[in-house]
Parts: C-alpha cells; structure tokens; sequence
C-alpha cells in the first residue's frame, strides 16, 4: 500500500510552493501539490514547472488539480492517500470582488474540509489564513477566534475569516491549526523579491513619481514577514502535534517597522538611486481615508491606466493603515525551535534595494 | 517692504465654444466626454481659424484700456512659446531673415493701446504658472525701477489649430487674461509670491504631472506661508487653477480648509485658461462681491516645467 502523503493545495503557489520544498527536502514523506487549473493544458503546465523545479525528488512527488468554484475539485484525490493538510489555496488579492472571494476563499475552503472530513488518517489540516482575519479591530490581536464585529477593509480579509470561522465551528472535529501570515514582502532577509503584492505596487508608484498621497498614519504598525520565515513556520507548526490551535506567523509591534518608518526607509533607498535623486521627488504626504478615497475615485479621470491599477489594488486595503494593532505570536514563538525577527527597516531596505536593482523584477 | 497691488482685471476667451461632448467628438481630447464631465467640465474656447493669440490678448487688453495710466512696463506670458511670436514661419523659411521669428507680440500691444513708455518682457517658460510669475517680475520693477509706476500683465494662449485640447486630463481653452500691477492701493494687495521648478521633470508624462501635484503643490503652499509668516487660518479663499475638481477636494483636506473656500467656479463653463484661470476665477469672485475687504486669497497653479507658483492676494 502506497505511503500516505502531505497534501498541499496551490503548492505551486509562493508559499505553498516553499512548503511543499520543505516537506521535500526535509522528510521523507510524499508529497501531492493541488494546483488551480480549469483545463488539462493548464495543469500540465504548472505540473510540468513544479517538477522541473523539483526534479530531484519526483519519486515522492505526484500531482492534484482542479478548481475551487467546481462541485467536487478533490475529485482526483483519494481520501485514504492524505494524512496532512495545508490549504494554502486562495484569491489573495485586497481588491478581489465579493463573489469570487466567497466562491473560492469560503465555499472552496468548505470543500476542502468536506474532503479533509473524509481523510480517514489524517493527523493534521492547516489552514492558511492572514492575521488580518481581525479586520477592522485595533489593540491587542491575539491569536484567538475572531468574530465579525469590528468589519473588515475588503472581501478578502472578509472571506479568510469566514473560512477560519467555518473550520473551528462546523468542522471541529478535524486536526486543524490555523496559521494566519503577515505580509510577506520579500523571500528572504536579502531582501530578494519573487513575488510582488500591493506593498511593492505601491512601493514602485512612488519611484516613478505616480503617486504622491497614503493613505494612514505614520504611527500604524505594518506586519511583514519573509517567505522563508513564513514556510519554514508552517512547515515546523504542523509537525506539533497539538491541535485546534492558531498561530500568527507575524512579528510582534515591537519588532515591526511603522508605516512612517517603512515610507521613510524607502525613500532613503530611493535617494541612493542617482537618477530618482535628480528626480526631487518628494515623499508622500500622509491623507485621511476620505482623501485616498477621492483620489480612487478621481484616478479614473486624472490618472492613466497603471496609476489606476496599482492605486485600485492598494486601495481596499487602505483602512488598514489607520489602525494601531499590536499582533501577538505567543503561540508560534512557544512553538518554534529558533524565533527571531528581522530588523524590520532593514528589510524593507533590503527590499527596495532589490525592487531598485530588478527595476520591480523587469531586469531580475 | 513697499507694497503693490493688482487690480482691473479681465480675460477673453476664444470666440468658439464646444461641448465636452464635441471636443471628443471631434477628436480634440484623450479622455471620454462622460470622464471630463465628472472631472467639472462642461465647455470649452477654441480660437476660430486666423484668430492669434495676440488677437485673444489685445481682446482681454481692451477693456481696460481706460484704466491702463501710464504703463512702464508690459509682462506678456505665454504657456507656449510659439504664442511669443506672431510672426510667420513661411516668410521666415521664404526669407531665412530671422525677424520673422522675432516678431513680438508684446511690443504690438505696447504699440496698439499706446503704451510709449513701457518696456516689455516676455516669459515664456513658466507655462501655466506665467501669469503668477508675471505679478513678480511685475512687483520686482516695481520695487527696483523708479520710473515705473504701473505694469500691465497678460498672458495669451491659443493651441495650434490641430493640437488636443487636453493636458494631464484637463480640458483646454485658448483664452487671455490681464490686469495692472502697480503701487497704487486698489484692488489686492500683493502679499506674497513663491515659486519651485523642478526642471528634472520638465518632460514628465501626464502621469507623472499628476503624481507629482498634491505633495508639491501642498509644499509650495506650506513654503508660502512660511515665507508670508501665515497659516492656511489667515486664507479666506483658494482661487486655483481649473483642473479636476477632486484634486481640489483632496488639497482642501490636506490643508486643511473648507472645500467651500476653494473658489473655482469658472471650471464648468471657462475650461482651463492656461495661465488665465486663477484672473478669471478672482474675477468671478470679484464679481460677485464674495469676497470682502481685508480677507485673504490664495491663487495656486501648477505647470509644465515643471513649475508651481503661488500668490497672496489681500482684497483692498
């Protein structure tokens, strides 16, 4: 009888992706990479990428595919082959629209616990999630059940709770850990950039001189995280073998950098660029909520089309950056065998000095 | 400090008017109708075919010709340099005299209202902002030279005859506007003038113009306060230039004050004049007896250049 494996669904995803490559390289457990694809060409082609990548270890890896909107997407999967579950699988984006957000992030998650439900050795479903599942909540975010009282900025945020709500409640029983990720900015702690996210579109609007207003306070605390803190987090909180736990795979305020900070970081990086100091570009000034708004508004009449995209993918999230939260980690600090936290201005620099020298990955 | 100030004001506008709709219609702006509607415009000024910018200049001149006194001094701005010239280009390729190249209008008008004692300068690189740099050089000879006791400011426009009739997602007008500076105590007083160029954007892209306006503008107007030791509680309106009235909404915040104070009621029917806007508006406001004695207006413009200028007016 074949080996029971870890599945991970869009493990051809930025996260999931590491994960899956963690799971390679550091057990000897198969491994079964669920990819989004609607038709058979787009599943070979994402297989074929994968296993390119992975090449060294295609005897424990197989591959999934299908689509979270589809009546059964874990069709192809057998229940009985799947001890371990990460979903990492989801619409991520801040601007998503309400019924793509429910169709994927919710009703796509319930059908992976539906399936989970029927795994009869599964020992663990993790569910990744974003620590701003709190929404709209400011103060101490501790690494507990959330309901929806405070509101949410966007339909993203929105959908990631209802699907954390829909595991703890109507699937309870199941092994789960919750394990909602700060933002991740950059690969790594050199600062390398993969894959891009509306901190580094709107990172690239103020380079180019296309924006000159934020959204937010200086004061607010932003929540980044790098890709191989955040996969080498998921990788080691779902060996334990405690169960119903949430965990935030985020620094904690005092380890964080402010948004005043992260704008002021940015531009010392800019600043070093010869022709962008020529440039006299001035930092942007810091507006009210109602002022962003108008200016998404306006975008459409007094701005071009990359103006009007980039601003449109930042701009749900924009109420964010009015709130003071302060993360807790207590859960994941107590479970890691080595935490530590960046300097967080240094990351970002790091970041920008990347973002600089790739031109935002035209020239990587 | 002696002060001066700036009264009998007046504009022209050319002598066509179309509908946003037209405008688009007729291939002269990028943006839809429907984009420029929302954006505040309804109409716009076209020259008709053989008006000159000059013809818009003498226009905007004449009816204060009775007011003119005795000028030392005329300041003609244009946004386009080739307005700085009325002479013909077909002669000059005919000829290649380049008289035909020099031929100004400022010394016509000197010329055609009678003007014997004026010099004249032309600015020429301020773009939309030439007007306010004109009440400068204005304030300047005023200050510096004796003999000269009034200037005549104008600044004149008109797009060639095949141009878009949109700049940064502004609908244009070609249009004039005029008025004296001088030290006699009527009209505004000239409370402070400043100006920024950041010339490493001078060809900047309509994007870029636009994502370079609120922080710079919101800098020139906190440099002008600095400069004038004032705060925006001492304004009683901003006059600014007619652009997309949401700019204006988030600016007012950014001050902050009242978007009721940001006095651009022109934009719907005038377009934006170019260099003209912020005459026309104070006109408007003038007019219309709005504003009082005593109270404060602050006239900001931004251009290509790129230049940002600003002044402060004290109503007489």
């Amino acid at each position: 009888m074949a080996k029971s494996c870890v599945m991970i669904t869009a493990g051809d995803g930025y996260l999931g992706l590491q994960v899956a490559t963690r799971y390679l390289e550091r057990t000897d457990e198969p491994v079964l990479i669920w990819v989004h694809a609607q038709e058979q060409p787009d599943f070979q082609a994402k297989q074929q990428r994968v296993a390119s990548q992975l090449n060294r270890f295609a005897d424990r890896l197989t591959f999934g595919g299908g689509d979270l909107v589809d009546e059964q997407p874990f069709q192809g999967v057998k229940p009985e082959r799947v001890k371990l579950i990460i979903h990492s699988a989801a619409v991520t984006r801040f601007n998503v629209d309400a019924d793509t957000a429910q169709q994927v992030n919710v009703e796509g998650a319930t059908k992976l616990m539906e399936f989970a439900s029927r795994c009869p050795s599964l020992q663990a479903i993790g569910l990744m999630s974003t620590v701003y599942t709190s929404g709209l909540r400011a103060g101490p975010i501790r690494e507990v059940a959330f309901d929806d009282s405070g509101g949410f900025a966007n339909h993203y945020e929105r959908s990631k709770w209802q699907a954390e709500t829909m595991l703890m409640s109507q699937f309870a029983e199941l092994p789960w850990r919750v394990l909602r990720v700060a933002t991740a900015i950059a690969d790594d702690e050199s600062g390398k950039v993969t894959q891009q996210n509306a901190f580094h579109n709107t990172l690239k609007l103020f380079f180019y001189g296309l924006l000159s207003l934020i959204p937010g306070k200086p004061q607010t605390p932003l929540y980044f995280v790098t890709g191989r803190f955040a996969a080498d987090a998921v990788f080691e909180l779902m060996q334990q073998p405690a169960s119903q736990m949430i965990y935030h795979i985020a620094h904690t305020r005092q380890e964080s950098a402010s948004l005043g900070e992260l704008i002021d970081s940015a531009f010392e990086v800019f600043l070093q660029e010869e022709d962008f100091k020529q440039r006299r570009l001035l930092k942007p000034l810091y507006t009210d909520a109602e002022a962003f708004d108008l200016l998404v508004q306006g975008v459409n009449s007094f701005g071009g089309g990359v103006v009007n995209q980039a601003v449109s993918s930042v701009a749900p999230f924009a109420r964010q950056l009015f709130i003071d939260k302060a993360i807790e980690n207590q859960h994941l600090v107590e479970r890691l065998s080595a935490y530590r936290a960046p300097d967080p201005r240094q990351l970002v620099r790091s970041a920008c000095e990347y973002l600089i020298q790739t031109r935002w990955g035209r020239t990587r | 400090m002696s002060d001066v100030f700036i009264d009998h004001l007046s504009f022209a506008l050319g002598d066509e008017t179309h509908s946003v709709e037209d405008a688009a219609k007729n291939g002269k702006t990028l943006s839809t109708a429907a984009v420029l509607r929302e954006a505040g415009f309804i109409q716009h000024h076209v020259c008709r075919d053989g008006a000159s910018a000059y013809d818009l200049a003498k226009r905007a001149v004449e009816p204060i010709r009775e007011k003119l006194g005795d000028i030392g001094a005329i300041v003609y701005a244009t946004c386009i340099p080739i307005n700085g010239n009325i002479g013909s280009f077909d002669k000059y390729r005919q000829s290649r005299d380049v008289k035909h190249l020099m031929d100004f209008p400022a010394s016509h008008l000197q010329a055609d209202f009678g003007l014997q004692r004026a010099i004249v300068l032309g600015l020429n690189q301020q773009a939309c902002t030439g007007l306010l740099g004109s009440l400068e050089v204005a304030r300047m000879l005023l200050l510096t030279e004796p003999e000269t006791r009034r200037v005549l400011c104008v600044t004149s426009d008109r797009f060639p005859t095949d141009a878009l009739y949109e700049q940064s997602y502004n609908l244009i007008s070609d249009g004039a506007a005029a008025c004296v500076v001088s030290m006699e105590p009527k009209g505004y007083r000239l409370v402070a003038w400043h100006g920024i160029t950041n010339g490493a954007m001078s060809q900047a892209s309509d994007d870029e113009t636009v994502g370079s306006y609120f922080n710079h503008t919101h800098r020139l107007i906190q440099e002008t306060f600095s400069k004038a030791k004032l705060t925006i509680q001492d304004i009683a309106w901003v006059v600014p230039q007619n652009t997309n009235m949401k700019a204006w909404q988030i600016l007012s915040r950014l001050l902050p004050i009242e978007f009721k104070r940001v006095y651009f009621r022109s934009v719907p029917e005038v377009a934006h004049l170019i260099s003209g806007d912020n005459i026309v508006n104070l006109k408007y406001l003038d007019d219309e007896g709005t504003i009082r004695p005593g109270e404060k207006a602050l006239l900001v413009m931004a251009g290509y250049g790129l230049n940002w200028q600003c002044v402060i007016l004290e109503k007489r």
